[in-house]
């Protein structure tokens, strides 16, 4: 086979692979818009079928878990997000527990509102811990710094022995600490 | 005589106080020397020590502060690590969530990322705890102390907890966050692009373009295909034109060599060229030539081969 038989099948064989290429680019830019068109009807509160969240990305999940959320069906909810924890990038986990924290604090605040107390306590501390970890991975989103100082006046944490100076770092470094619900019911 | 007299007192004057100004430069020069040697930056073990912090107000719930740490020691001396304060939680309210030790040339830097998570009901004042660093040379220990750090944090919301606006108590979900189809459009784009360059190349050289010297051997294949054994001089003059075509002017057998020079790939089938150009002299010419569906084969073979060449396929 001479040189130029060869350069002649290796342009036919190019031309193949990048055919392939196309035809595997035009399926995944299908698959990307045809997952945004699902996300967009999980957001605007309509299910889909539960397969294709399953076999979709962790973004699908999210929605779902929003969705389930806002139906109240908080135990699948947090199923859902549960197994997002660890996927994605840093701003998406973060995302993930900052909508968790979500989940935990609106369930505690129904418990509140029902004067549930003993329910509602272990939620908000849940609620405090999925913000915490949310402001770790992204020290700039506002909202779950937000919601973590509702859930901290919610549930103030106080330290156990008052020095006098009860912020004193160095005392507390040592010592433990407590959290004592206190749900200030509109100022007076 | 008077005149005289308060000139000599000026002069005096003057004489003492030069003499004044340069004791007090040597005093003066004295004393720079001896703090100097107090300074010691020769003899101190840490000769530079400076503790770096951002603004020491305005930091609200979840916000992180770095502080740096600038130490220049003597050689030799050696800042222990395990004086460090240890990656994590602090206190109640205080994660340490980053610590990295630079050495930039007889510069140690310590760089600390502390994150708070206190709640404040107004303005307060908090600190980041101080701690002592240690050094080590040889079996000697020494220490330096890193104050105290006091800044201000405020909160986010009024006191009370109570519904906004929209009848919430707290900030909503995020939403998910739509897939990126940046990837698959780049690479949709690439692909397309290499299959158009590609599939151009290739209809060039299979001479799908009206004008291209590269359809000469397949218009005459073509041509040939029309024609039976009976119709050999027709045959023949097709296969010249193609020739003479692809030449820009007659080619006769004698130029073979010449057409050769330029069109090195065909010198591959140069037998059968020989061939068909001693066969068309002979069927011209000598009248004597015999014609048998074999030569007409031979011939659509030979421009079947020219086909390849053409295309850049032999």
């Amino acid at each position: 086979m001479s040189f130029k038989a060869i350069q002649h099948s290796l342009i036919w064989a190019a031309l193949a692979i990048s055919i392939g290429a196309l035809l595997f680019n035009t399926g995944a830019l299908l698959s990307v818009h045809s997952d945004n068109a699902l996300i967009e009807q999980l957001v605007a509160g309509h299910d889909v079928d539960v397969s294709k969240v399953i076999s979709g990305k962790p973004e699908l999940r999210l929605a779902r878990a929003l969705y389930l959320k806002q139906k109240h069906r908080y135990d699948e909810a947090l199923s859902t997000l549960s197994l997002i924890m660890e996927q994605g990038d840093q701003a998406f986990r973060a995302k993930v527990r900052y909508n968790l924290g979500n989940l935990y604090l609106e369930q505690a605040m129904n418990h509140v509102e029902t004067m549930k107390m003993n329910e509602a306590l272990p939620l908000v501390d849940l609620a405090k811990q999925a913000y915490r970890q949310a402001l770790a991975l992204n020290s700039q989103d506002w909202d779950s710094k937000y919601n973590l100082e509702v859930a901290m006046r919610l549930l103030p944490e106080m330290d156990r022995i008052n020095s006098g100076n009860e912020d004193d770092p160095k005392k507390q470094a040592t010592q433990l600490w407590t959290t004592v619900p206190g749900f200030p019911r509109g100022l007076p | 005589m008077i005149h005289k007299k308060v000139g000599a007192n000026l002069f005096a004057q003057n004489t003492l106080n030069m003499r004044i100004n340069s004791h007090l430069q040597i005093l003066s020069l004295f004393m720079l020397m001896l703090l100097a040697g107090c300074s010691g930056s020769v003899t101190e073990p840490v000769s530079y020590f400076a503790v770096e912090t951002p603004r020491p107000f305005g930091y609200v719930i979840g916000d992180e502060i770095a502080q740096r740490i600038v130490i220049e020691t003597r050689p030799g001396i050696t800042l222990q690590t395990a004086s460090l304060p240890a990656r994590g939680q602090i206190n109640r309210w205080l994660n340490l969530t980053q610590i990295n030790v630079e050495q930039q040339g007889e510069q140690t830097v310590i760089n600390l990322r502390y994150q708070i998570f206190y709640a404040p009901l107004e303005v307060k004042m908090l600190s980041l705890p101080g701690f002592t660093l240690q050094f080590a040379q040889g079996d000697n220990v020494l220490s330096k102390d890193v104050p105290d750090w006091s800044f201000t944090v405020a909160p986010l919301r009024e006191l009370a907890v109570r519904k906004n606006e929209q009848h919430e108590y707290m900030r909503p979900d995020v939403r998910p966050p739509l897939l990126s189809d940046s990837a698959a459009l780049m690479g949709l784009w690439s692909s397309c692009s290499v299959s158009v360059l590609l599939g151009t190349y290739l209809a060039y050289l299979y001479g799908y373009f009206p004008q291209s010297r590269r359809r000469v051997f397949k218009q005459a294949l073509k041509q040939l295909a029309k024609l039976s054994e009976g119709d050999m001089a027709q045959a023949l003059t097709i296969a010249h034109k193609a020739f003479n075509k692809l030449n820009r002017q007659p080619l006769f057998q004698h130029q073979l060599t010449d057409f050769y020079r330029q069109h090195s790939e065909y010198q591959r089938i140069n037998k059968s060229l020989e061939w068909f150009f001693d066969y068309s002299y002979h069927y011209f010419f000598s009248g004597k030539q015999a014609v048998t569906p074999q030569h007409l084969e031979k011939i659509r073979e030979l421009l079947e081969q020219c086909r390849k060449i053409e295309r850049g396929a032999l």
